[in-house]
């Protein structure tokens, strides 16, 4: 290896407001070499690299590239020096063949006409170099995400990339799949590219990586070589945190009623899924990103069902086909996603409050009379301290945490009997956060329950009484009330159901 | 990331103005044809104003619900052509099968509606081609049914609807049926959208359907729903048509583009989320005021649709712009 | 690591199937009917022939639906030509030029204001061209609703001429239909209008300027139409305003292109398809025609067949529609 690094980043620092993204991170990568980047969700990771991408600008700090200092300001610029980010979703062209996706953008043409012929034998080359037998003129939905990957990965290497940056490549592949791309990263790696490579998968960090890179809160723990960073270390590392001391006192004794149960819940997403919520307990439920965890919420709210299993509530079995008989048998859902998916943002606070008891009552119920009056909604948003300056307003001027609070309101008011939170507290402030922690047990405190799904693993540990952890799909364990971050990332990473068959690859 | 909250005394004033914004373009247009024609400001006339922009009002109200859904309804002025042709088909000069014959009336309407309804919600095909289709589909049904060229008679106990005006009457002078039932459809509409849940239903499914369909609202009845009521309007609009403007084959021509034009002007936002009954009444009277000035100045009668392109154009490029600032 | 190849041009077959069933329905209703002189040459051709106005159209519509945008003022651009072109030649021949080249400079007009307000106004493109489309209908009911003029004797040869019994109309559609084609299969704005339809931020950062790819296909959309409109001016010697609405020429295209493949998404599909679903509306009108089905109730079954054909596509889509 040379002694000048390809990609040098040095004190980069990045703030939005409220957040600091990026503290003094310094980053390097050799000519030939795999860089690994771990870190827990937030850590920076994806900040870092959309600096080098040129999507943001850093605040401090500078890059060089292969000793030569460059600022980007647009990411075509970052394209032409030579970085290829081959971002989780994918930007092909899925009814389009290989060929016609690798020279997206980079037709080569003569007069406005294309020259297919030498675009064939380029991609063909391409294809070969990264040792897939794709033929050129499939089109792209008919192959695999894997493949699809490939077809990225060609599209980088058309343009010269030196560096490629792959965003948790392997997220949606399977152990085989997964191995074939690592396969074609080592062999990348053999042509002097240099690789920045981020995962979740521990084994397949160590198995490829020259060096590893720890983020955790936007700062560098530390960058060592593979053989000086044994799994345990990293996920240590990745993870060690205080907790913050916001979270609510548990109550006492946790009744032992079980409320909702379900056996054998299968889906798309999901593969036999069994587990229970109890009356008064909040239950988390942890994973990585392609874990299932989001799925099991959209099926216990009807929003991509069981197609097989059973569901029962307080004993009495419950059909959940779609949010509305999810709605109707009191189960609650706050989705991760408020702008798109919770609220209609130019209606007002108050509205967006009785959404779904409007929905659920009568459609001859006078609008003004009982639960349904204004005054009534009113006085439910001032108990959960919603700050608004007149409940009339739009809820889209409202801050994160005020609009999740409405959100809370709407279900309080419909009376569910199971609230389903996902990233309960994404893009909200400290306070607020707690505010809605004590909602939470405040909620349970009378016998209902929660199923919270969150990828803040602190926020689990300090607000769940119980805690499932879900890999592949599966329940791949569950945790109580007192465990520490590393179990969960250990059940979630696979490292705990399946040993013998992630030390393979 | 913590977003920050907006909230300034500004916006809280702006979001409790309630003056409709198509009651001033409608005012300030009357005027001006006071101005021009000083006895506009004779109650007869105003009331003869009236009647004849009763269709356009009634109208306006059905396509609101749909455009509050964030939809369109295209078919509706098909639907008025089929109401003319049929009635004057079926009742054919007897006056005793009216009532009867006017409940037939809004069966067929209700169908078109359901079709429209099921065909958006179900099928997914964008509201603005399904309901061209039914346009297409209603037309030739009613060309085909009556020959293609009016045929029957309508009675004068029919034609009244559109026609009767009571002289004599006081304080006003004179009352036209028409301006009764303008009144009653208008109140049943505005009902409907305050005096049930349905209205804030509506608007939750056309802000952000998937936002409402995850909060438990039935987000397809609604969408239904509402290209019944439209298509009710039109059957109520075809029924006065008939009457003050006797039967012909394209009775209800263009009126669809007309009733969106005239919420779009009383400030219902076109792909739903924002509207209420007075946007259409209020839009239609000052659609009606300005064809009306239109005449006076005259302009030929044409150019109403490159009027109404104009208004659809910078209507939803105007909300665009604000979205944008706002953002 | 091998690809399961699966049909490796998706276009072609559709457009097969649908011409083998059109060719059959005319066919069948031809012998049914006891018609067999439609079978014949001439019969044929005129088959054909009344696929040259929609076919016209409906090629441009596919530019703009690849690109993921859609354009409903086709109907009111068709009629727009055919009157300027009636308008301005008044029987000349020495006009014949002039009118045409007014007549493109017109839709050159329309396409850049119709690409415009979609592509930089960021406006529905349905509502935009659904507005520009009204304004131009206006203009023209108000300004040319009593029309004197009429084409050039000449220039009807258009519609009426031919050589070695083909009629030149078919080899104008034939013309710019493989024109059309070549354009999108082996051209760098063909490639662009894929990619823009098909993945719009992977375009963008793929460094496609995306604004211009969908303000060209709005121009090339308008340009077609207002062949459409000039083969009409020449077929009935004078334009109307209202031709192009009687044809419904706006929904039709978009049916056609629809049923022919091309997905309203975009991204997807292409002329061969677009003409195929021509040819399927051609054999029904014949067919209809040859039943002896009237025209009213033909356009109820019309009005059914674009919802269906729409539905069919359209019902897989997840999540809402308004």
């Amino acid at each position: 290896m040379t002694a000048v690094p390809a990609l040098s980043m040095t004190g980069i620092s990045k703030a939005f407001p409220g957040v600091r993204a990026l503290d003094d991170v310094d980053f390097e990568c050799l000519p030939g070499e795999v860089h690994a980047i771990c870190g827990e969700n937030g850590a920076g990771k994806s900040t870092l690299m959309k600096i080098l991408g040129g999507s943001y600008k850093p605040d401090a700090g500078a890059i060089h590239l292969a000793g030569k200092a460059v600022q980007f300001t647009h990411p075509r610029q970052a394209a032409e020096a030579g970085i290829a980010i081959i971002h989780q979703e994918l930007s092909l062209l899925p009814h389009r063949t290989v060929e016609e996706n690798i020279f997206m953008g980079h037709e080569l043409a003569r007069r406005g006409i294309l020259d297919k012929v030498a675009m064939r034998e380029r991609a063909a080359e391409l294809l070969r170099r990264v040792g897939a037998q794709i033929d050129p003129q499939a089109p792209v939905s008919s192959l695999s995400i894997a493949l699809q990957q490939v077809v990225e990965i060609a599209k980088a290497l058309l343009l010269d990339a030196r560096i490629l940056v792959m965003d948790e490549p392997t997220a949606a592949l399977d152990e085989r799949d997964s191995r074939t791309l690592l396969k074609l990263v080592d062999g990348l790696r053999g042509e002097g590219v240099s690789i920045v490579y981020i995962s979740h998968r521990m084994p397949e960090v160590t198995a490829i990586a020259d060096r590893i890179t720890i983020l955790k809160d936007g700062r560098k723990i530390w960058t060592r070589p593979r053989d000086a960073a044994p799994i345990s270390e990293i996920v240590r590392a990745m993870v060690g945190r205080d907790l913050k001391d916001f979270y609510p006192a548990v109550p006492v004794s946790p009744a032992d009623e079980v409320l909702l149960a379900i056996e054998g819940g299968m889906n798309a997403g999901l593969r036999d899924v069994a587990f229970n919520v109890r009356a008064g307990e909040i239950l988390g439920v942890a994973g990585l990103e392609d874990s299932g965890k989001g799925a099991l919420a959209q099926a216990l709210v009807g929003d991509v069902p069981f197609t097989s299993g059973t569901v029962a509530l307080r004993g009495q079995p419950i059909a959940l086909r779609t949010p509305r008989q999810a709605t109707a048998a009191g189960i609650g859902y706050l989705p991760g996603d408020r702008k798109r998916e919770g609220l209609a943002l130019r209606q007002s606070v108050r509205d967006n409050a009785l959404l779904t008891l409007r929905s659920m009552t009568g459609l001859f119920t006078r609008p003004q009379r009982g639960a349904l009056a204004h005054d009534a909604m009113d006085e439910r948003l001032r108990a959960m301290d919603v700050r608004a300056a007149d409940f009339g307003q739009e809820v889209g001027t409202l801050s994160g945490g005020n609009q999740q609070k409405a959100i809370i309101v709407r279900w309080l008011a419909q009376a569910s009997d199971i609230l389903v939170f996902v990233e309960p507290t994404r893009g909200i402030d400290i306070a607020a956060k707690a505010a809605i922690y004590e909602t939470m047990r405040a909620f349970t405190g009378s016998g209902r329950g929660i199923v919270v799904v969150s990828s803040d693993m602190p926020e689990l540990i300090g607000i769940a009484d119980r805690v499932l952890v879900m890999h592949q799909g599966r329940i791949s364990g569950v945790v109580r009330r007192g465990a520490s971050e590393e179990d969960i990332m250990h059940l979630a990473l696979g490292l705990a159901d399946a040993p013998s068959a992630e030390a393979g690859a | 990331m913590t977003t920050v909250p907006q909230s300034s005394p500004s916006r809280r004033q702006a979001a409790r103005i309630t003056v409709n914004s198509g009651l001033v373009i409608f005012v300030a247009l009357y005027a001006v044809i006071a101005f021009l024609q000083p006895n506009y400001l004779e109650p007869g006339l105003f009331m003869n104003f009236l009647r004849r922009a009763a269709p356009l009002v009634i109208l306006s109200c059905g396509q609101l619900y749909v455009i509050l859904t964030g939809g369109f309804d295209l078919s509706m002025g098909a639907v008025a052509t089929l109401v003319v042709l049929a009635a004057s088909i079926l009742i054919n000069g007897d006056p005793e099968t009216t009532w009867a014959v006017i409940g037939a009336l809004y069966a067929m309407g209700i169908a078109v509606g359901l079709v429209n309804g099921l065909v958006v919600a179900f099928l997914k095909v964008p509201s603005i081609i399904a309901t061209l289709g039914t346009m297409l589909l209603v037309n030739g049904l009613a060309l085909a049914w009556s020959g293609g060229a009016a045929r029957g008679d309508l009675p004068d106990n029919f034609r009244n609807l559109g026609r009767l005006v009571w002289r004599n009457v006081p304080v006003i002078g004179t009352l036209p049926l028409a301006a009764l039932v303008l009144t009653g459809f208008v109140a049943l509409a505005w009902f409907g959208l305050n005096a049930t849940v349905y209205g804030k239903r509506a608007l939750a499914v056309g802000d952000n359907p998937r936002a409402a369909e995850l909060a438990g609202t039935p987000v397809a009845a609604t969408r239904i729903l509402a290209f019944v009521v439209s298509a009710v309007s039109a059957a109520t609009a075809g029924i006065l048509l008939g009457g003050f403007s006797g039967v012909s084959v394209n009775a209800g021509e263009g009126l669809e583009l007309q009733a969106i034009a005239a919420c779009v002007i009383g400030g219902a936002q076109l792909l739903g989320g924002r509207g209420s009954v007075w946007s259409a009444v209020f839009g239609a009277l000052s659609l009606f005021a300005l064809f009306t000035l239109l005449n006076l100045l005259g302009l030929p009668q044409a150019l109403r649709d490159s009027i109404q392109g104009l208004i659809l154009i910078a209507a939803v490029g105007a909300s665009m712009w604000g979205n944008r600032r706002r953002t | 690591m091998t690809t399961d190849r699966m049909k490796p041009k998706p276009g072609l077959p559709v457009a097969v199937l649908l011409a083998g069933l059109s060719i059959g329905f005319f066919v069948v209703v031809a012998l049914a009917t006891g018609e067999t002189a439609q079978l014949s040459g001439q019969g044929i051709a005129g088959l054909l022939q009344r696929m040259v106005a929609l076919g016209l159209v409906a090629i441009g519509q596919t530019f703009v639906i690849l690109v993921g945008s859609i354009d409903l003022s086709v109907a009111a651009l068709i009629s727009a030509v055919a009157v300027l072109a009636s308008h301005v030649m008044q029987g000349d021949p020495a006009m014949l030029l002039p009118a045409v080249l007014l007549c493109l400079g017109l839709c050159a007009a329309v396409g850049f204001v119709n690409g415009a307000l979609v592509a930089y106004g960021g406006i529905n493109p349905l509502i935009a061209t659904l507005g520009t489309g009204l304004v131009i209908q206006g203009v023209l009911a108000a300004s040319f609703g009593a029309l004197q003029g009429s084409v050039a004797r000449e220039f009807q040869i258009i519609a009426y001429g031919g050589v070695l019994g083909v009629p030149y109309s078919l080899l104008l559609l034939a013309a710019l239909s493989l024109a059309a084609a070549f354009v999108l299969d082996r051209t760098l704005f063909g490639a662009r209008i894929y990619a823009v339809g098909g993945n719009p931020d992977g375009a963008r950062l793929a460094g496609i300027r995306t604004e211009r790819v969908i303000l060209s296909a709005h121009m090339v959309a308008s340009f077609f139409a207002g062949a459409a409109g000039l083969y009409l001016a020449a077929r009935l010697q004078s334009g109307t305003p209202w031709i192009g609405r009687d044809g419904i020429y706006d929904l039709e295209s978009i049916a056609v292109t629809v049923i022919g493949g091309t997905i309203l998404a975009g991204g997807k599909g292409g002329v061969a398809g677009t003409l195929a679903g021509v040819l399927l509306f051609a054999s029904l009108d014949a067919g209809f025609n040859m039943l002896g089905i009237d025209a009213f109730l033909k356009q109820v079954l019309r009005g059914a067949i674009v919802i269906a054909a729409v539905a069919v596509h359209a019902v897989r889509t997840k999540g809402h529609v308004a």
